[in-house]
């Protein structure tokens, strides 16, 4: 990747955590969120900071293992082993975590979370399609904005969420713009490098400037591939990765995949393209806010058919050549679910499927480099 | 009264008598294909009044000679606290598992955590890697600790990690450094599992693997204080089951 | 009758005597067994037989049968329409190779094993359950009730993942719901006399199991935990009415025993409580290595004990909607650990320890519950605190790991002698 955007991105990067230091002083709140549901409009509407805590490590992982099981879910592990040990200063400089009752793991880990911050629990539903889900939904919302307005002293009224909302639309359709440039082939950026952006931008305090270093990386790379620039060949395959979020720490089988001569052109994940939904900005936004979040495509939703129908609209834009479908180790729903994607991307589209289930180690870097490699060989013919 | 104590593992088979208090003998020998008759060939070379088994195959010596049995977990704490009396964590090394004991003020298990599902990070892991390197077990402990350098070795598993070695080998790796580097390994395991139990000091490290001199030094480096080893390291289940015979008779 | 069924008999057959040697092994060979366990005994032997039976009959009769995996499913309801609720959760890793064709590997094995039951044609009461009803408790049975839906329609009832008041409206709306599943189901109207008789049924059961746990709390215990689980499994399978005749012949036994000071352990002997995963038939393991081991099970703190049992429907209802509420808070007090913050079963235990006199709690999760395996820590602290020693075990069905969980188990009782 250009080395002027990788620079401009660790200087933002850098500067950020001393913004926000500058705004806590100031007296403004942060607020840490750990998963994709959870509205963090709630929080840019009362002026509060959103963070992401997700944790794509592995090194808080051992510290974590003292109390919670070896047997689960990294990214739940290393979440928890940074609250533990006090290393991420994202999560430091929270002053209200937000979690929410999405798979088991998480749901018994903030539990013991709260030890360490003040912890709101939003309750999701299990199911989209129950005719209570919404307005269930709705009010844990709702609770969760009184929550916020507690935390920061700030009534949060209808005008300041419409705000909020036009904003994060905004910041969602430049992220979109972004994640779309692999629709050319061949992509003028490689899977790692838009996951390099997309996880550093991620921290950004200041949103509108997200927006427009975003806007500026996809112009500057249009204009390269006009000019016929860009990593791959057009032969690469083109993959399209499922599943579980990943992030810089989390991103091995990324690599993998792109050492070895194919392309992952999307995620179709909460890292990715699962994020870039628009709210409604005619209807009353806390209504809008609420339908549009409980529409995510996660597993821990039963039935997901959203996941199915992203799928096959990812796949047909962005002329995938495979799909791997990415488990942590110890994730029951994404694991469990895997069966029934594998026989829709086998039968709708007759590609070739491959399931990975993997930790945040190294210990296994031969035997999934094996396996990718083999599923390449299926994709090319 | 000579009461003895029988230490059956998958890979060895451990003997001690125990008079007054005193070690007066100990054996080992391997567990073979026919426990039952190694069991009989340690037992005939000595004598005693009575006698108690330990180790994975203590159920089974029960069937045969009707003796009472206690776990190896009791075995090693009496043993461990009857060597060293400021005894108060245990670490077993074995040759297929690895157990920590955490011990009260007055010598009592208090808690205690095993691994006994997978050989990594036991002597049966150090053979079969220090064979892949062409050492026999005694020189790889002592060229491990000549390394200066420090490879990471990723594997844990046995099986692989063997495969990892062997890479590392033919991208002309430093045979003492890849020692080093597995050593810190099964540390790392090792210590992962220990501070699930305990740290608290005076540390007695036993079982085979505690004759290993890198193990030794790199285990009392990162927990920063001494740990006790027996001279027997072997020999402490058997020697507990042997002291425990003795209170039980 | 099995063929009827659809069972694959080769694979039935080998089910059937697997079962039955495991029995004689386990169940039979112990002493002292009170003479009310004969009925039990009985049951289980013809678990796939005569109980078969009656249910084809009570079918051919135009009654439904509606199977269940969980305890949060009303049975009452079920009852209220002359319908027969029989529990679907498998305690046996046969059929498994099936199940790990649809099924990761690495998943609970009770969940592995009642789609295996269902896929490998093991199971009579799956085949004979006119509706099988899932519900969304774990991850791993959430997500598997979507695959066997694929194989035998599965109605699934949304359960609340906390217990607050919009909880329990979300809840009451689901049981109002699965009323008139039930009611399409059988072409039945749940009336209020109907549905007084099912819960006073229900509670009848109910009542009688608490007696029994209740009679364990004696010392010397007159009953092994061996036992006293093999009732409450099969409080899942036989008819209600007469379960709770035997159950409640069975404690008058009990009651005498304890009179006379007559039990099945010498003194000394350690009392265990076990705590978790709930142990469906015919997983008995666990139970199994603690008591011949020298220590005897005094109470289960789980979906096949106390969890289940120890709550009672208000019997005082007048009105379909009281009753029905009543029905609601009565399901909503279980404190599955599928619940945040879930800090009554922590206090439950604190308080079953205490009842039951016990030395120790075991805390049992089968290999791959999350809510479980993680919540075991939060209930080690609380029992640390008050001086409990605990012992975490994970497992699952297989034999593999005999060894090393007696090593275990034996080591704790070790500490516990002390």
């Amino acid at each position: 990747m250009d080395i002027v955007i990788l620079n401009r991105l660790q200087q933002l990067s850098e500067r950020n955590l001393l913004d926000i230091a500058q705004a806590k002083r100031e007296g403004r709140k942060v607020i840490g969120f750990y998963c994709l549901y959870s509205p963090i409009e709630i929080a840019v509407a009362a002026g509060a900071i959103p963070v992401s805590l997700c944790g794509t490590r592995n090194d808080p992982i051992e510290a974590a293992e003292k109390v919670l099981p070896r047997n689960l879910c990294p990214l739940i592990k290393s979440s928890y082993g940074y609250a533990a040990t006090d290393t991420c200063p994202y999560f430091r400089f929270s002053d209200l975590v937000v979690g929410e009752t999405t798979c088991d793991g998480k749901k018994k880990m903030f539990e013991l979370l709260a030890e360490f911050r003040p912890t709101h629990i939003l309750q999701l539903p299990q199911t989209q399609e129950s005719d209570g889900a919404l307005s269930f939904w709705y009010n844990e919302v709702k609770k969760f904005k009184e929550r916020v307005e507690k935390e920061t002293g700030v009534i949060i009224t209808d005008e300041r969420l419409s705000h909020a909302i036009q904003l994060t639309n905004q910041e969602r359709k430049a992220k979109q713009s972004l994640m779309d440039l692999p629709k050319r082939n061949p992509s003028p950026i490689s899977g790692l490098e838009l996951l390099t952006i997309l996880f550093k931008t991620g921290f950004f305090m200041d949103k509108r400037a997200k927006i427009t270093l975003i806007n500026e990386i996809v112009e500057e790379i249009q204009k390269r591939a006009d000019q016929g620039e860009g990593p791959f060949d057009p032969k690469a395959p083109r993959i399209l990765l499922t599943g579980v979020p990943v992030g810089l720490g989390s991103e091995k089988v990324i690599r993998l995949i792109e050492k070895a001569g194919a392309n992952v052109v999307c995620f179709e994940n909460c890292t990715g393209y699962r994020s870039v939904f628009t709210i409604d900005e005619k209807k009353e936004p806390l209504q809008a806010i609420a339908e549009k979040y409980l529409a995510i495509p996660c597993s821990v939703m039963s039935p997901n058919p959203g996941r199915i129908e992203l799928l096959t609209e990812l796949i047909k834009e962005f002329s995938v050549d495979g799909v791997v479908d990415l488990t942590w180790q110890a994730c029951h729903t994404y694991n469990i679910e895997s069966y029934n994607i594998e026989t829709f991307i086998t039968e709708k589209f007759g590609l070739p499927f491959l399931h990975l289930e993997t930790d945040y180690s190294e210990s296994d870097t031969e035997q999934l480099r094996v396996r990718i490699e083999a599923f390449l060989e299926m994709v090319k013919g | 009264m000579r009461t003895a104590g029988i230490d059956i593992g998958s890979r060895t088979i451990k003997l001690v008598i125990v008079e007054n208090g005193q070690m007066i003998h100990s054996a080992i020998t391997d567990t073979t294909h026919d426990p039952l008759e190694q069991c009989k060939r340690l037992m005939d070379q000595v004598s005693f009044d009575k006698i108690l088994a330990t180790g994975y195959g203590r159920h089974f010596f029960e069937t045969h000679f009707d003796t009472p049995t206690v776990t190896e977990i009791k075995a090693f704490a009496r043993g461990a606290k009857a060597l060293f009396p400021s005894c108060r964590t245990i670490l077993d090394i074995g040759g297929q598992d690895t157990k920590a004991i955490a011990l009260d003020e007055r010598g009592n298990v208090s808690k205690f955590e095993m691994n006994d599902r997978c050989a990594a990070g036991t002597g049966m892991f150090l053979e079969v890697i220090a064979k892949t390197l062409g050492y026999d077990l005694d020189e790889f402990g002592k060229e491990a600790l000549k390394a200066d350098g420090n490879i990471q070795i990723n594997s844990m598993c046995t099986v692989f990690a063997q495969s990892e070695v062997t890479s590392l080998l033919a991208r002309r790796q430093k045979r003492e450094d890849i020692a080093r580097g597995i050593h810190m390994a099964i540390l790392n395991r090792t210590l992962s599992l220990l501070k699930r139990v305990s740290t608290t000091p005076d540390i007695v490290f036993a079982g085979g693997v505690a004759k290993n001199p890198c193990l030794r030094l790199l285990l009392i480096d990162t927990l920063g204080y001494e740990v006790k080893v027996p001279q027997n390291p072997q020999m402490v289940g058997a020697y507990g089951a042997a002291i425990i015979a003795r209170e039980i008779y | 009758m099995w063929t009827e069924l659809g069972l694959n008999l080769e694979a039935h057959d080998e089910l059937l005597a697997v079962l039955g040697n495991a029995y004689k092994d386990i169940y039979m060979k112990q002493e002292n067994r009170p003479k009310g366990m004969q009925y039990l005994d009985f049951v289980i032997s013809e678990a796939h037989g005569l109980r078969i039976e009656e249910l084809m009959e009570t079918k051919r009769k135009g009654n439904k049968v509606v199977g269940t995996f969980c305890v949060y499913v009303p049975e009452e309801l079920i009852l209220a329409v002359g319908g027969t609720c029989v529990g679907l959760c498998a305690g046996a890793e046969i059929g498994i190779d099936e199940a790990e064709k649809v099924l990761p590997r690495n998943t609970c094995a009770l969940i592995k094993s009642f789609m295996g039951f269902k896929l490998a044609g093991l199971c009579p009461y799956i085949q004979a359950s006119d509706l099988v009803v899932g519900e969304t408790t774990c991850d791993g049975k959430k997500k598997a009730y979507e695959i066997l839906n694929d194989y035998k329609e599965t109605y699934v009832m949304e359960i609340p993942q906390m217990k607050t008041e919009r909880d329990r409206a979300l809840w009451r709306g689901e049981i109002v719901q699965f009323k008139e599943k039930v009611e399409q189901l059988t072409g039945r109207k749940v009336t209020v006399e109907t549905l007084r008789q099912g819960i006073k049924i229900a509670n009848a059961t109910r009542r009688a199991l608490q007696r029994l746990s209740g009679l364990r709390k004696a010392t010397p215990t007159p009953i092994s935990g061996l036992d006293a689980l093999l009732v409450n499994q099969i409080a899942f399978y036989d008819d209600p009415l007469r379960f709770t005749k035997s159950v409640n012949d069975l404690c008058d036994e009990l009651e005498d025993r304890v009179k006379k000071g007559i039990g099945v352990t010498k003194n000394g002997t350690p009392r265990i409580l076990v705590s978790g995963s709930p142990m469906a038939v015919p997983n008995w393991k666990v139970p199994y290595i603690i008591e011949t081991s020298g220590a005897v099970v005094v109470a289960e703190e789980s979906c096949v004990g106390e969890r289940s049992t120890r709550d009672l429907v208000k019997e005082d209802g007048k009105t379909l909607d009281e009753m029905i509420d009543a029905i609601t808070d009565r399901y909503m007090k279980i404190d599955c650990a599928c619940f945040t913050p879930n800090v009554e079963r922590t206090d439950h235990i604190l308080e079953l320890a205490k009842d039951f006199k016990a030395d120790g709690v075991v805390h049992y999760s089968i290999q791959f519950c999350t809510p479980y395996t993680v919540e075991a820590h939060k209930v080690e602290k609380a029992l640390q605190q008050k001086g409990i020693p605990m012992l975490r075990i994970e497992t699952d069905y297989g034999m593999e790991d005999m060894g090393q969980l007696k090593t275990r188990i034996e080591a704790f009782l070790e500490m516990l002698r002390k």
